[in-house]
């Protein structure tokens, strides 16, 4: 199976699965079609493809894109019964291989050119912009996107998924943290020059795209597309500046980034599963022009308690890139993974515990990373303990973990407002916290008599009686195990 | 009469009777529902006393029961000029 192509071809997929339905009945865009995304996110429902907006006639939404691993698959193009370790080695396989980059392709091949309104046909309220949440500060144009811009020295382009909040017809205003490639660039560059930053922002992405542009890899977002997708991303030209914006996206937004003029922005619910950051001055985005495809279908994610595509997509990928990154510093990690209950804020590490430190130093090396800003929490297990299984890793945690030897706390680190847990000064700064625990056995204990063993029916028996007493099961009377 | 509303973190940020600067957000039905306006503009508790209506909200989206009457005196532009 492929790898659906363009969003569209990606709903198609997840319909004929069952993994998507399609809601016929006008859904009002006012809170109605936010909350059917949430109810389909807590009950890991299809994906609501809704295909008739109050006010919106030609437009349609397609909710919680990827909020499931069944749709993860799809988006492979793997089978959608596929284990979640069997998508991480196949991410793994694709993100390691050779970068495949873009192609640009001329405007009239491009579907996202069927629309086209410059100047005074200029409005964001001619697009079907939801408001998510009651009580958010906003419509949300960008929740599932990707937000383009290019390093004004070193060229590289960046997609980032930085929320937008539409402010009045022609301008947006959004989070964009300081730690983030974008906000590094409007700081260090933008800012003191006073020149604005050209953006396109891509509503409607191939699902490949939009994962891209979610995951926090080194690689450049249009190549990494390309790798994940097995063939080049098709780029087009923007009409207004020189960005290249994905040619079957449904919705662009071409502007300038204005970066010493802010207005208010938020709250919004988040991945956290709160509003937590505060209404603020934030980053403004003024909008020059708009294209979309006949019929354009808007992307909505709707971030809450468990689980969305934030916390799955941003947990699964931060992961693997860590993992890509331990094991690239010679660290004999067996698998990190974090479980998307945890909004993606506890990253577990499986590791040969083969000397002194070697947790601290996983730990160093994750919150000081790129990465690190995301999660606040690395907890380390050893390589028998399962990281994939909570309930292993939950025993190992309340078992081996010291309280007094096994806990790290570090101090003012980079953090971002999000977290429910910082206090107001903290929010405003970007300051965080951060903490290890450490759930191996300590090396200078005698492995035979110092270190308890495990009582469990894999550990404790030797295999014929494991053999024997598994053939036997059904015989002692019990029902199959699945 | 237009139905307005105002984000603030305490609701006293709403002196009455007295020239205030705010950024409001319009609740009037259709496609520009939401969008804000940056004004200059004088409230009340005393719902008769202007013609416009203004809802309150607080600081992370919760519904304030106050409610206010609300006269835009005029639209201010915070926006530098070098952007206009």
């Amino acid at each position: 199976m492929a790898a659906p192509r363009s969003n569209r071809e990606f709903i198609d997929a997840c319909v004929r699965s069952g993994d998507a339905v399609r809601i016929q009945q006008e859904v009002d865009w006012e809170n109605e079609a936010g909350a059917i995304v949430r109810r389909a996110c807590e009950l890991a429902a299809p994906a609501p493809f809704m295909e008739k907006i109050k006010d919106y006639p030609g437009f349609s939404y397609f909710g919680a894109p990827l909020s499931t691993y069944r749709r993860m698959a799809i988006s492979l193009g793997m089978d959608p019964n596929s284990t979640l370790p069997e998508i991480g080695r196949e991410y793994l396989k694709r993100t390691n291989s050779e970068p495949i980059p873009p192609v640009l392709v001329d405007r009239k091949d491009a579907p996202c050119k069927e629309n086209v309104l410059k100047g005074a046909d200029v409005d964001l309220c001619k697009l079907p912009v939801p408001l998510v949440h009651e009580g958010d500060g906003g419509r949300y144009v960008g929740t599932w996107h990707a937000v383009v811009t290019k390093h004004p020295v070193r060229g590289d382009v960046n997609w980032g998924m930085y929320r937008q909040m539409m402010f009045d017809s022609r301008t947006m205003c959004g989070a964009v943290f300081p730690f983030s490639d974008l906000g590094k660039a409007l700081s260090e560059y933008y800012l003191p020059r006073g020149e604005t930053c050209p953006f396109a922002t891509a509503i409607g992405l191939s699902p490949l795209a939009a994962m891209a542009a979610c995951a926090p890899s080194p690689i450049p977002e249009p190549e990494l597309t390309g790798m994940l997708a097995g063939e080049p991303v098709k780029l087009v030209k923007c009409e207004t500046n020189d960005l290249e914006v994905p040619a079957d996206a449904e919705i662009i937004l071409e502007g300038e980034i204005f970066p010493d003029y802010k207005v208010e922005e938020g709250p919004f619910g988040e991945y956290t599963g709160y509003r937590t950051s505060p209404r603020d001055f934030r980053v403004t985005f003024r909008v020059n022009c708009i294209t979309f495809r006949n019929n354009a279908t808007m992307t909505i994610s709707n971030m809450g308690v468990p689980q969305d595509e934030g916390q799955l997509l941003r947990s699964f990928s931060l992961g693997l890139e860590l993992e890509k990154l331990l094991k690239s510093q010679g660290i004999p990690v067996t698998g990190v993974y974090m479980h998307p209950r945890s909004t993606h804020h506890m990253m577990i590490v499986g590791v040969k515990p083969t000397y002194s430190g070697i947790a601290q130093q996983i730990a160093q090396l994750a919150f000081g990373s790129k990465l690190g800003p995301w999660f606040h929490m690395v907890m380390v297990v050893d390589d028998k303990t399962d990281i994939y299984n909570w309930d292993e890793v939950y025993h190992a945690f309340c078992t081996r973990c010291h309280p007094a030897n096994g806990i790290h706390i570090y101090k003012n680190t980079t953090g971002t407002p999000l977290y429910p847990f910082a206090t107001p000064h903290e929010r405003k700064y970007s300051i965080g916290s951060k903490v290890l625990f450490d759930c191996l056995w300590p090396v200078d204990w005698d492995p035979i008599n110092d270190v308890p063993t495990l009582v469990s029916f894999k550990n404790v028996y030797p295999k014929e009686i494991q053999d024997k007493v598994l053939a036997n099961w059904t015989a002692y009377g019990y029902p199959p195990v699945k | 009469m237009n139905q307005w509303e105002v984000f603030v973190n305490d609701v006293k940020e709403l002196v009455e009777d007295t020239d205030l600067e705010l950024t409001i957000r319009t609740l009037n039905p259709g496609m520009h529902k939401f969008t804000y306006k940056r004004v200059r503009c004088s409230v009340s508790a005393d719902l008769k006393k202007h013609a416009d209506q203004l809802q309150v909200r607080l600081g992370r989206g919760q519904l304030s029961g106050s409610r206010f009457s609300i006269k835009v005196l005029d639209e201010v532009q915070r926006m530098p000029s070098k952007y206009l």
